[in-house]
């Protein structure tokens, strides 16, 4: 009887510490994957004609795109023409940025081209490259540029206006010089739109390019996985969408996690997260 | 929002021009000057650069978009998209919202939710389309289930800045003052995050219309993305254009035009500050 009174209650909180490990955000994080595993296990059996691979055989597409190098040799390719075609990007959206935040007579001559590059759809540039350049030509890279164009224009030019007024005025009035004004002032005030554009840019200029892969290329991701639907291979296309996802993870937690920390460093947290959110390519398409 | 700290405005003197008050009008003679430029060069290209098949002139484009609109199909064609829009994107709303409101309120649904979120968010559309066509083939859920899981990410990161914008202390108050849940509701909950449910009405349509043609393209039996393909591979370049030209045509129309201006209406009572 005692013995009784005594295991039970700590049996209890020893269910109930596991209990509340589970409950915890970081558990649920764990836990989100593994039901969809097993969500996926149960379903995958139940739909007609074995339509659904199994996660098993999913893995083992996944190792063999691994293992024959499709895998790394199609992300290599896209990755290439994607920071080829962004850093073209990058000058030239800069430039026009720049002079659009700086006169208004600039913007108002550039502002319907860009809210047309910002609504046009990748699938048609798509179209239009593979048509233009055939299936060998540089489509896919051009899409990357046109996809990334309007978020560096949009950004940067919000991003010149957004440099205090006040400030420059004092350093105009102090007549300190135009390099230190530049470094000290305009650099720092740019950097959250800077780092904006980098972000919705890339992220955009590789889903365009994934899409003009298909139609205007012989290589790459987007086509690869295109190939494979086409001859049914449907292991093989959920696993490469899963290195997809993969590929998507890595880049955010390790590139933009960091990258973020480190421009950011110097200014308190929320006001870098309130400037960047301020200036979300959606919002300046939709004002 | 940057302070930027306006002085007591004193009276410009006579002669000078205050940033403010820059003449409107000569504003238009450039925004003039860009059409002017954009599509002059589009139409001498065209003509002197160009054969047909690789880049069609605007008036080529148009003829194209007349002929479409004069066959009986198009209708069909442009209902049988919008159906795909409409349905998937209401699922998506829906999904969308109720898992905006989880995470909002608690921080197990936001860590069980949050990397599903963002792996929908920057999974490339091509993706979900072709895994879509894989397992619903021909019929009309391929699209709808391409939408709702491009789309309702777009949807719940809107929702649960809504409901952390929620705020507090008047909920504190309101429950001190024994106000009923559903008045809380009324007054207090609805009005904070009802510019968010907007926004997310808006960020949503974005991206739904753009993938409801994309998975047609790619395995549907009929609507916009069919009759893309269909001239993509008869190498019509001009009807490829005139498609597109529809299709965008009525993202605009209602971006700009239904939507913006519902909000307007619908967020009359605000001060202009909170807008």
């Amino acid at each position: 009887m005692t013995t009784v009174e005594l295991t039970r209650p700590a049996e209890r909180s020893r269910f109930a510490r596991i209990g509340r490990v589970l409950l915890t955000p970081r558990a649920a994080r764990i836990t989100a994957p593994l039901l969809f595993l097993l969500v996926w296990q149960l379903v995958a059996p139940l739909i007609p004609s074995r339509i659904l691979p199994m996660p098993s055989e999913v893995a083992e597409a996944m190792w063999e795109q691994l293992r024959d190098g499709t895998m790394v040799d199609a992300f290599s390719i896209s990755i290439l023409r994607l920071a080829a075609g962004f850093a073209i990007a990058l000058v030239v959206g800069s430039v026009i940025g720049l002079a659009m935040g700086l006169s208004s007579r600039v913007e108002a001559f550039f502002h319907d081209f860009v809210i047309v590059g910002l609504t046009f759809p990748y699938l048609i540039w798509g179209l239009l490259v593979a048509m233009w350049f055939g299936f060998e030509g540089n489509g896919p890279l051009i899409v990357v540029v046109i996809a990334g164009l309007p978020y560096v224009i949009l950004n940067m030019s919000e991003g010149v206006r957004d440099v205090s007024k006040d400030l420059r005025d004092m350093a105009t009035s102090y007549e300190v010089p135009n390099g230190r004004v530049l470094q000290h002032l305009i650099l720092p005030s740019l950097s959250p739109f800077f780092f904006a554009s980098l972000r919705y840019g890339l992220a955009n200029g590789w889903k365009g390019l994934v899409l003009a892969e298909v139609f205007a290329a012989t290589s790459g991701a987007g086509y690869v996985i295109n190939e494979m639907q086409e001859y049914g291979f449907f292991a093989g296309v959920i696993g490469f969408a899963l290195w997809f996802a993969l590929f998507s993870i890595l880049v955010e937690r390790l590139i933009f996690g960091r990258l973020s920390r480190r421009v950011f460093r110097w200014r308190s947290t929320t006001a870098s997260a309130e400037k960047v959110r301020r200036v979300e390519p959606f919002e300046a398409m939709v004002d | 929002m940057a302070t930027r700290t306006v002085p007591p405005q004193e009276a410009p003197a006579p002669g000078i021009e205050t940033p403010t008050e820059r003449p409107k009008p000569r504003l238009w003679a450039w925004r003039l000057a860009g059409y002017v430029l954009f599509i002059g060069a589009w139409v001498l290209l065209a003509t002197y650069a160009f054969e047909v098949y690789i880049l069609p002139s605007p008036t080529r484009v148009l003829a194209e978009m007349r002929e479409i609109l004069g066959k009986g199909d198009f209708w069909e064609n442009f209902l049988a998209t919008l159906q795909h829009l409409f349905i998937g994107f209401t699922i998506a709303y829906v999904v969308g919202t109720a898992i905006g409101i989880a995470m909002g309120r608690s921080s197990y649904w936001d860590g069980f939710f949050h990397d599903y979120v963002m792996l929908a968010l920057t999974t490339p559309g091509l993706v979900f389309a072709l895994i879509c066509v894989m397992i619903f083939g021909l019929s009309t859920w391929a699209p709808i289930v391409a939408i709702v899981l491009t789309t309702f990410p777009h949807v719940t990161v809107n929702v649960v800045e809504g409901v952390r914008s929620i705020p507090r202390d008047l909920l504190d108050m309101a429950s001190a003052y024994g106000v009923d849940r559903r008045t809380q509701l009324r007054h207090v909950i609805l009005p904070a995050i009802a510019p968010f449910l907007f926004t997310a009405v808006r960020y949503g349509f974005a991206i739904a219309w753009k993938i409801t043609a994309l998975t047609e393209l790619f395995g549907g039996s009929e609507g916009v993305g069919i009759q893309i393909r269909v001239k993509f591979e008869l190498f019509n370049m001009a009807g490829v254009l005139a498609w597109a030209f529809f299709l965008v045509a009525f993202a605009l129309i209602m971006e700009r035009v239904v939507l913006q201006r519902l909000e307007r209406r619908f967020f009359r009572w605000r001060p202009k500050a909170f807008a």
